[in-house]
């Protein structure tokens, strides 16, 4: 609790820092618009079975029209809603996105913390075992995972962006951990009788943690950037409407240069989320490491 | 070495070298001998004072007594009981009656920890009393360090708090255990004259109160002059000098020693500091 008032303090005096930041400005409202997008995609069956991103298809439409009135983007190749599927597809990408980068920071930070306090053979061990991981190339195991296993759904493939992507978070935590673990106060935790796990996860890791957030966003860049490519490629959740899908339905369906309508917004869509999350984290970067910031700041 | 009776700290033939790592063959070339074959022995209530200039291996011995780091030949001994090769439950209970307060009270705070959460730890991690004993003794013993009313400073963070008041806490912590044996590292080198007294005056108080055995590590030999009662003046890891307080100061027999109360400021003007 009383850590909690300590975290809103600290949390007010930085808000004004990054809100200051033309970056964290421009991200923060991009990034509030596709969150609307996907809150509003919860909404789509109040609108009638015609309008279901994945099984609603207009009965007068049976090929590809512009926008118009009832379809504001237009409809897909068997007449379903552009816009529909559009709002679907921001709620998988938030979904997918932080999911993953979640999951990858917890792993990634228990790593990297317990190698820096640990140091010595455990050290060596995870370090060169994320090195291992960082080397593989992500979509290219994503693509033998599901050819060799068949289609996989979505969650499966969050969980797979998340451990192949922990390593980049393991060693900045460790890093930085292995500076704490040279600050007196955990010297002091231990000459108090501290266990190694009770300085890490009290001593270590609120510290580290702001870090940790900060690694979280550039994570689900990247997490949403796979998880569009898997899909383009034809190999993502056959049950999940997303971006990267409809850009296959796109290529596949031969509208590519038929139909910007359908093309443009998807694209722009992942381009303009990704660029939203990286400019979020290059403000919280700010934040964390005041040397980044302009004079008079 | 002869045993005292009432010695609760006892060194003995202590030396702490840190090896040059990464060289192929060990040719002793980079070795640092912080301490070379001490011989201490601390009584109980007394606060005993280790002058020496910044390098003498002062601050290596106050790590050595807190098993921060172990030494590299030599024997401590916690009344009469041996201190080396202690693990799990032993040391735990070792580190219940010996502790420390650190020289930077910027830097041995946790930021990111309440000053309740900073005084309780060594509770919690001792498993000493209830829920609501603990919150009663860190306020009883933010009370003793001069942090009135302790209330106030309860659920406040370290960032809010001044040098000196950072450094009750920092006492705060260390006594909270009640232990036996207190190493404090120079515990007023980073605050000004009038605070550094204040911090004293509450030293000698727990003293009084609580009986408890302080070290106290300083280069300022009129900060041991007012506090303690018996001084060992260390230089390059040897120790050259030991003996009462008074009888150092004013008779000191060895050059060093006659160097470090010659290097004191105006000195008799002013009998404190």
């Amino acid at each position: 609790m009383s850590y909690y008032f300590g975290f809103m303090h600290r949390f007010s005096s930085n808000w004004k820092i990054f809100i200051q930041n033309p970056l964290g400005k421009a991200g923060l409202a991009l990034l509030s618009l596709f969150a609307l997008m996907a809150v509003a995609s919860f909404g789509l069956h109040l609108l009638g079975p015609m309008y279901d991103p994945m099984t609603g298809v207009d009965p007068v439409v049976s090929r590809s029209v512009g926008p118009s009135t009832s379809h504001w983007l237009g409809t897909d190749f068997i007449g379903r809603d552009i816009l529909c599927q559009l709002l679907e597809g921001a709620k998988i990408a938030f979904i997918v996105g932080l999911a993953s980068a979640f999951i990858s920071i917890i792993i990634g930070t228990v790593v990297g913390m317990v190698s820096g306090y640990a140091g010595g053979i455990v050290d060596i061990l995870l370090m060169r075992l994320a090195d291992m991981v960082m080397v593989l190339p992500s979509l290219v195991i994503l693509l033998i995972i599901a050819a060799l296993f068949g289609q996989l759904n979505i969650w499966m493939i969050v969980f797979l962006i998340a451990i192949l992507r922990w390593p980049a978070v393991a060693r900045v935590i460790r890093s930085q951990t292995l500076s704490l673990k040279q600050r007196p106060f955990i010297e002091a935790s231990r000459v108090a009788g501290a266990s190694d796990i009770r300085i890490i996860f009290k001593h270590i890791m609120p510290n580290v943690l702001p870090l940790a957030f900060l690694y979280m966003t550039f994570r689900v860049t990247s997490a949403i950037l796979v998880e569009a490519s898997l899909s383009f490629l034809g190999f993502g959740d056959p049950g999940q409407i997303s971006w990267g899908m409809m850009l296959q339905w796109v290529w596949s369906s031969g509208h590519m240069f038929q139909a910007p309508y359908w093309l443009l917004p998807p694209g722009i869509c992942i381009s303009l989320l990704t660029l939203s999350f990286y400019m979020v984290g290059r403000a919280m970067d700010e934040v964390l490491d005041p040397r980044l910031r302009r004079e008079g700041q | 070495m002869k045993k005292q009776q009432n010695a609760i700290i006892e060194l003995a033939d202590i030396s702490k070298i840190y090896y040059q790592k990464s060289q192929l063959f060990h040719t002793g070339a980079g070795d640092v001998v912080a301490l070379k074959d001490i011989n201490l022995t601390i009584n109980k209530g007394e606060i005993f004072g280790l002058v020496g200039q910044s390098g003498s291996g002062k601050t290596t011995a106050g790590r050595l007594l807190v098993k921060l780091e172990n030494p590299t030949r030599g024997e401590i001994y916690l009344k009469g009981a041996p201190v080396s090769g202690l693990k799990g439950r032993e040391l735990k209970e070792y580190r219940k009656q010996v502790q420390m307060i650190f020289q930077d009270p910027y830097q041995s705070l946790n930021p990111h920890l309440s000053i309740a959460e900073t005084v309780m730890e060594p509770l919690i991690v001792h498993g000493a009393g209830t829920r609501e004993s603990r919150r009663q003794k860190v306020l009883d013993t933010l009370e003793t360090t001069g942090l009135v009313p302790a209330t106030d400073f309860y659920d406040r963070y370290p960032h809010r708090l001044s040098g000196g008041q950072r450094q009750r806490v920092a006492i705060a912590r260390a006594i909270v255990l009640e232990p036996e044996f207190i190493v404090a590292d120079e515990p007023s080198s980073m605050l000004d004259a009038t605070i550094a007294i204040q911090l004293f005056q509450v030293l000698l108080n727990i003293r009084e109160r609580l009986g408890m055995t302080f070290l106290f590590i300083t280069h300022n030999l009129a900060a041991a002059k007012y506090l303690c009662d018996r001084i060992a003046v260390i230089q390059n890891g040897v120790i050259v000098e030991t003996g009462h307080t008074r009888d150092v100061i004013d008779h000191p027999s060895h050059p060093y020693t006659k160097t470090l109360i010659a290097s004191q400021p105006s000195f008799d003007i002013c009998p404190i500091l």
